[in-house]
């Protein structure tokens, strides 16, 4: 069931993992130049109003640093690949209702949290999948195009955030899948989501409200952070991994005492 | 032994009605017709048995195992047939097939090319190119190849043509034969009439009667229909168990219920030019049964 499974997403989870892996090249290639006219840009950005430049992340002290670029391309990356997972979740425990294979599979002699479970599975391997390629990618493409010294623990760090906020997204999208009694349209519902956090994400750093960076998992690594510690914020790193175990442990229940519907 | 216990199984959708109280047994080796009109609550109770949805009250046993709780364990050696099939389309059938044996841990290869021979069907197909009488095929193949003791079918024969039909009901009556119990549903007397051994009947979510074909046969009507070479006398077919008994020129039409022998013996008797003998259809012998009941 998981390699069937697995089988199922492997055309999307090529399509995301080219994707991304392209978006990076693509703005990785673009850093020599940047940085090159780091002064001349610098000035450009301080013509934009404050509140601008914080909701579009972008920090001028940093843009000419590998790191502090790399920071700034992420956050669209990381909408990407907020977007993939949730398309992910949404879909893994729908399609079946959807597609009305539903009957099929649970007239198998399997239980319903063996078919949560490996559909879990599959869709975790189809993202770590996604996330090796990407971090291999970045990494390479951070030491051709920079020539200073840089860290990468820091760099695999920001990059691995990927991994967590993909995480989120695909638990929050399998609760809304069971939440939401018929789902007609798993694109635009996870669509909206992801943006809705995304604009929320831009609109919390304006006001730069720790508080209200609990509303948003896009604010949960602060990249500045990162950069200056090495590591990760502690109690967004909990919020995240409490809301994951408890949406999926609500993904289980509510799966196995779900009434499958006739077509 | 008893396959399967219903006992005052009830499903309500919300303040929907889904099924009341339903109660009886299937005993082994027996093949067991379920019928009723649509929405009476066939499905309902087929899926319930399936562990598909959770009952609002009662309980169901298969093998003795109660069909929710056992549910994983008893399925492996159900066969369900879906009224409608849907399979992941993309699929090549044999791929499907295969992916359906993986459930039970057992080598079906050889079983699947016997169906798919038996059944006609072309494994090398994607399921998305299928007719809906070759996916319901692929169903019935599904629903075989790991030789079940206990086989459920949902309405298993709209969509197949009466050739495949036949062949499809030969294919049971030799799993019946081999040892397996047969439960289908379905809202086509003929067929339930033909194939079972008892029969349950299902309207508006209650059964209102559970019987042996036999005595279901007694009890049924023929609509019959004489053309005759001369006018008879009007009281000539008015005998114990006719009625609804029209008389115009020299067509008589009336309805029969009792030995189908005597009715035959007194039409042998006149000089007729055509003769016309009917079932019924479902309506009028669920009208009967209800009547009965009230």
């Amino acid at each position: 069931m998981f390699l069937h499974e697995l089988k199922a997403y492997r055309k999307s989870t090529i399509t995301w993992t080219l994707t991304l892996v392209g978006l990076i090249i693509l703005f990785l290639s673009m850093f020599p130049a940047i940085s090159q006219e780091a002064e001349a840009f610098k000035k450009l950005m301080e013509g934009f109003p404050e509140e601008i430049r914080l909701a579009l992340g972008l920090s001028v002290e940093n843009i000419g640093s590998i790191l502090g670029f790399y920071s700034y391309v992420f956050l669209y990356i990381s909408l990407f690949g907020a977007i993939q997972a949730m398309i992910l979740g949404v879909s893994i425990l729908s399609k079946e209702v959807r597609e009305k294979t539903a009957d099929f599979l649970l007239t198998k002699p399997v239980t319903r949290t063996q078919i949560v479970t490996s559909k879990l599975l599959a869709a975790f391997t189809s993202l770590l999948i996604t996330n090796v390629f990407y971090l291999g990618a970045a990494t390479m493409m951070a030491s051709l195009v920079e020539t200073k010294e840089y860290s990468t623990k820091v760099l695999l760090l920001l990059s691995l955030t990927l991994f967590f906020l993909q995480l989120f997204f695909l638990a929050m999208g399998i609760l809304i899948s069971l939440a939401v009694p018929k789902i007609k349209s798993v694109l635009s519902i996870s669509l909206g989501t992801v943006f809705a956090f995304f604009i929320i994400g831009a609109l919390v750093s304006t006001t730069g409200d720790e508080a209200l960076r609990y509303l948003t998992p896009f604010k949960y690594f602060d990249f500045a952070y990162i950069m200056q510690n090495s590591s990760y914020e502690s109690s967004f790193m909990m919020v995240a991994i409490a809301f994951i175990v408890i949406a999926i442990t609500a993904s289980y229940l509510i799966y196995s005492k779900r009434d499958i519907h006739a077509v | 032994m008893n396959v399967i216990e219903i006992n005052n199984l009830t499903k309500n959708y919300g303040k929907e009605r889904g099924i009341i109280d339903v109660s009886f047994n299937v005993e082994e080796k027996e093949i067991f017709g379920f019928i009723g009109p649509n929405g009476a609550g066939k499905s309902t109770t087929l899926r319930t048995l399936l562990a598909l949805i959770y009952p609002t009250s009662g309980s169901a046993k298969i093998f003795g195992k109660d069909c929710i709780k056992y549910g994983p364990e008893i399925k492996k050696e159900i066969g369900y047939l879906p009224s409608e099939v849907f399979y992941y389309d993309k699929m090549k059938v044999i791929d499907l097939l295969k992916y359906s044996a993986s459930f039970y841990k057992k080598d079906c290869s050889k079983r699947i090319s016997e169906l798919a021979d038996a059944m006609d069907l072309n494994l090398n197909k994607k399921i998305d190119d299928l007719s809906f009488g070759n996916k319901k095929k692929v169903g019935i193949v599904q629903g075989l190849l790991h030789e079940p003791k206990l086989i459920i079918l949902d309405e298993p024969t709209s969509g197949l043509d009466p050739l495949m039909q036949q062949k499809f009901f030969e294919l049971l009556q030799e799993e019946n034969k081999k040892g397996a119990t047969i439960l289908f549903s379905s809202h086509i007397l003929g067929e339930v009439q033909r194939m079972c051994n008892r029969v349950a009947i299902i309207k508006e979510g209650r059964i209102i009667q559970l019987e042996k074909i036999s005595a279901l046969q007694e009890n049924n009507y023929k609509k019959i229909r004489v053309q005759t070479t001369v006018k008879l006398d009007e009281n000539y077919f008015n005998i114990d168990g006719v009625s609804n008994l029209v008389v115009s020129q020299n067509m008589i039409s009336f309805l029969f219920k009792g030995n189908i022998n005597t009715i035959m013996k007194k039409i042998s008797e006149i000089e007729i030019i055509n003769v016309w003998v009917e079932e019924p259809d479902l309506e009028e012998i669920f009208l009967h049964f209800y009547e009965k009941g009230a």
